[in-house]
């Protein structure tokens, strides 16, 4: 079956472009052009991935992707002009996955919406635990004590990936490769904001973190 | 100031010099001429604390001239004596000033040390704080030399009053002590004459009687005396006095010249100074001496006055004078400094204001009152400062304007670009199934919209820089790895060129503060500039580390620069020689990119050149952000070359980071700014490479 792309962009000589790309592909694009419509087209079209533009008319695309992410775990992909921290790093707040920076490559735009697709691992029953906190692997379930910590795709993966090897520092590199699915290093940014709000959610108290450790200089590792 | 009675060492006495006065002279004459001849009188002031002696010298020195009862002939010995004595006189005083002088030198030498032993921090500050008083504030400079001044002008003015009234007092005192002398003389004379010498009680009491009778009635002692036979006559039997003086008194109060003077001369009349215990104290006192004869014996009488009223009221006066000096003196000061005040104080504000125009608070303005000159300062001065700020602000934002139009421009190429980009690639992709015309199209177009957006890229970055939004996101990484990771990407430039890439790096890590994505950039830029200019010959990277910084250095070996190229080679666009080809399609922004990188980290980025010899340049980084970097670990110029000496050659472009806010947007004036933390570590470099200040710190100008 043909994923489905929702691309919500503007421009229409790029937005038509992208959907060229992608049909050649062997994806299915929906295109929306205003981002004041973005959530309709999205509800309606029930895409597998969406592309979104940072610079809408009507609502700008942080704002869409707020209210993506408030109704689905669907990922998102930021399309932005402006690679400044700043920008980078709301887009990525606001609940997008990743982000490709204008101008880009085809086949680096299909490569980042592969691995976004990436068909879910077939997970063997599997239970890990991190400080307090439990995973259900196969049941995409994370837990402390009784209380259930809802996270996204990414994030859990994020989190899996760190919990299958307890004893590994992961450098920023290598998760981008095991989680994200990038063999040459993209933006290194992208680990930090999804560490960040994978804190945000699973830690007590995000300042002092207990389950997902910084290792100075290296990167990330589990808990004990 | 304070005067009391004149004091001096003990050899005063043989100094005293004695006036002789005639009888019949006029007492007005005397005066004036003592006034003219000696100013100083005896009422000197003196040191409390100088041992007390008697200093029987004597204010008139002069002599008058001869009397109008005497002939004219006598006395012209005695007037050189007295002008000899006068000298003797001046040349003691001078002897005797120096000597208190010296005391009270000493005295206040010792005060000071042992104050200063004790509050020596607390005054070095004083006078420290005070003397950069003096440097910098006009206002107290002023009103502390008009004190200065006021108080000397005091000095001189109360020192000449108090002398000459000293003088007058003492010359007053001085005419009457004589006039109430010869009166008295004559009257002991007269009742001696008409004396009945009958028997020795009788005569005893009438020589005692008269002589008392010359104390004055009363409770108060009007003069004191001194009677005593003269020496070396034949003593007639019947002479029963020998000496008689007034209470507490001998001979010896009266000064030996004077005696002498006495005894020597016929009938004259003769004074000096003294000095004569009453009570517990010593009082300063005018001697008069002459001869009585009494039943064919000839008498030395001295009628001896007391001074010490005059003293009293000299000392009054003194203080007086010493009050009214000191109240003067303050309120000079207290009009200098209202004066000097009105006159520096709008000087210091308009001071004040200029720094604060100068530290960039545009909107500052002096306060105008009037129409003085003070004003008119004020109103061309606040006239400059709005036309100032007017080119100011007009040229930041033309500055914004341009900034921000090339940042849009950037922003809005870049929706456009994307597309173009992606249907080249579509037709790159798909090049195969063209006509060798349209496939070479598809091929050009591919590889120059490749190169445009690269272009853009920089132009973004720089623009970026220059809008001063570009920031700093320092994590703790390993710098060693970033290095490895950079010559796995330029591998297959590398390969490319036919250069080896090594890498000399300490085992282990380094872990250092920085923004990868830009280290990485650096590096990646002046590795790719090694390789471009390389010519195919080796690359060498050296990582190292001291306590405080890691340096990495990129060294090539191809054609290398002169000081003048190696000076220029951040410029943006810049080129060595732009009859060379472009061979990888750099967009000529990647080494002014690095740069800014490298300004944002705090870093040094240094390159050193030799025309045919290669280049080397160096990245230093502080281990921990704001940290300051004191010396690179790695030196500028390579070892290789330096081994080799004599390179007359060889330069170095020293580019550090330079603290001041950015102001305009040519990253030229960054080599110029930060050429001072440069030049040292240009000397370390130099040094360590033992060619001791052969290194050449290349600048050039920020226009």
């Amino acid at each position: 079956m043909k994923a489905r792309i929702l691309v919500v962009d503007d421009d229409e000589a790029l937005a038509e472009m992208i959907g060229i790309v992608l049909r050649n592909d062997g994806f299915e694009p929906v295109f929306c052009a205003d981002g004041g419509q973005a959530l309709e087209v999205f509800r309606s079209a029930k895409p597998d991935l969406v592309l979104l533009d940072l610079m809408l008319p009507g609502i700008d695309g942080i704002e869409v992707c707020r209210q993506i992410r408030a109704e689905s775990d669907v990922p998102i992909v930021m399309l932005t002009a402006k690679a400044d921290t700043s920008d980078v790093v709301r887009g990525l707040e606001s609940g997008a996955d990743d982000y490709v920076p204008k101008p880009f490559k085809p086949a680096e735009l299909v490569a980042r919406v592969r691995a976004r697709l990436r068909p879910g691992d077939q997970k063997a029953p599997e239970t890990l635990r991190i400080a307090d906190v439990t995973i259900d692997v196969a049941g995409h379930l994370v837990s402390r004590g009784t209380e259930r910590i809802s996270l996204t795709p990414l994030e859990f993966d994020l989190l899996v990936a760190l919990a299958r090897k307890p004893w590994q520092v992961f450098t920023r590199e290598l998760l981008l490769e095991q989680v994200w699915g990038y063999r040459h290093a993209a933006d290194t940014r992208l680990v930090n904001v999804h560490v960040q709000r994978l804190r945000s959610k699973i830690e007590r108290d995000p300042e002092a973190p207990e389950v997902v450790l910084t290792v100075r200089g290296v990167g990330y590792k589990a808990g004990s | 100031m304070s005067a009391p009675l004149d004091r001096g060492a003990p050899e005063n006495a043989a100094r005293t010099s004695v006036d002789l006065h005639e009888p019949g002279v006029t007492a007005p004459a005397s005066a004036a001429a003592d006034e003219s001849r000696a100013p100083a009188g005896p009422f000197e002031p003196a040191v409390p604390t100088a041992p007390a002696d008697v200093e029987p010298d004597t204010a008139g020195a002069g002599t008058t001239g001869p009397g109008s009862t005497r002939p004219p002939a006598a006395p012209p010995a005695p007037r050189l004596a007295v002008l000899a004595d006068g000298w003797q006189s001046i040349r003691f005083r001078t002897r005797l000033w120096v000597k208190r002088a010296r005391i009270v030198g000493v005295r206040v030498a010792r005060l000071v040390s042992i104050g200063a032993s004790r509050l020596l921090p607390g005054i070095r500050y004083l006078l420290r704080s005070l003397h950069r008083k003096w440097r910098r504030s006009l206002q107290f400079r002023t009103v502390l030399t008009t004190l200065m001044l006021a108080i000397a002008s005091f000095a001189v003015v109360g020192a000449y009053l108090s002398n000459q009234i000293a003088n007058n007092l003492f010359q007053e005192r001085l005419v009457q002590a004589e006039s109430e002398t010869r009166y008295n003389v004559k009257q002991i004379q007269d009742t001696f004459d008409g004396a009945q010498v009958t028997d020795q009680s009788s005569v005893i009491t009438l020589v005692y009687d008269t002589l008392n009778a010359v104390e004055g009635r009363g409770s108060v002692i009007q003069r004191r005396y001194v009677f005593e036979a003269m020496p070396e006559q034949t003593k007639p039997r019947n002479r029963w006095v020998e000496s008689r003086a007034s209470d507490q008194l001998t001979i010896s109060v009266i000064p030996t010249e004077l005696r002498k003077a006495v005894q020597d001369s016929g009938k004259e009349q003769f004074w000096a100074s003294t000095e004569f215990p009453v009570g517990t104290e010593d009082r300063p006192g005018i001697a008069v001496g002459n001869k009585v004869t009494f039943n064919g014996t000839v008498y030395e009488l001295y009628l001896i006055y007391d001074l010490n009223t005059a003293q009293k009221t000299l000392d009054e006066i003194q203080n007086v004078l010493l009050a009214g000096g000191a109240v003067l003196a303050l309120l000079i000061g207290a009009v200098a400094w209202y004066v000097t005040r009105n006159v520096v104080s709008p000087v210091s504000h308009a001071a004040l204001v200029s720094e604060k125009l100068a530290a960039g608070q545009l909107q500052e303005r002096m306060v105008v009152k009037g129409e003085d000159e003070v004003a008119r300062l004020g109103a061309s001065f606040n006239h400059m400062a709005a036309s100032l700020q007017e080119q100011i602000t007009q040229l930041a934002t033309l500055s914004q304007m341009q900034q921000r139009f090339v940042s849009d421009v950037s922003h809005e190429l870049r929706t456009p670009l994307t597309t173009v980009r992606m249907a080249a690639e579509v037709l790159y992709d798909a090049r195969g199934d063209f006509d060798p015309v349209n496939k070479r199209s598809a091929e050009l177009l591919y590889n120059q919209v490749e190169r445009f957006q690269s272009l853009l890229a920089d132009l973004l970055e720089i623009s970026r820089f220059d809008a001063g939004v570009a920031t700093l996101d320092a994590e703790p990484g390993d710098i060693v790895q970033l290095v490895s990771h950079v010559m796995e990407g330029v591998a297959p430039v590398a390969a490319e060129y036919g250069s080896e890439v090594t890498l000399n790096a300490p085992a282990g890590s380094i872990i250092v503060d920085m923004d990868d994505r830009r280290i990485d950039r650096i590096l990646r830029n002046l590795v790719l500039n090694a390789l471009e200019h390389g010519e195919g010959r080796p690359v060498n990277i050296s990582v190292a580390a001291n306590d405080n910084a890691v340096a990495v250095a990129v060294r090539d070996h191809g054609i290398g620069m002169t000081p003048a190229e190696a000076a220029r080679v951040f410029d943006r666009f810049w080129r060595a020689d732009p009859a060379r080809a472009r061979t990888t399609g750099g967009s000529g922004l990647g080494l002014s990119i690095a740069a800014e990188d490298t300004k944002l980290h705090n870093g040094w980025l240094q390159a050193w050149g030799r025309k045919g010899g290669g280049a080397n340049f160096r990245l230093t980084l502080a281990l921990r952000q704001g940290e300051k970097i004191t010396k690179s670990p790695l030196q500028l110029e390579p070892v290789d070359v330096g081994l080799q000496g004599a390179g007359s050659d060889r330069t170095m472009l020293l580019l550090d980071h330079s603290p001041a806010p950015r102001t305009d947007n040519d990253t030229g004036t960054d080599a110029a700014g930060g050429s001072g933390a440069g030049t040292r570590d240009a000397r370390a470099a130099g040094a360590g490479a033992g060619v001791p200040g052969t290194a050449e710190t290349g600048t050039k100008d920020g226009s």
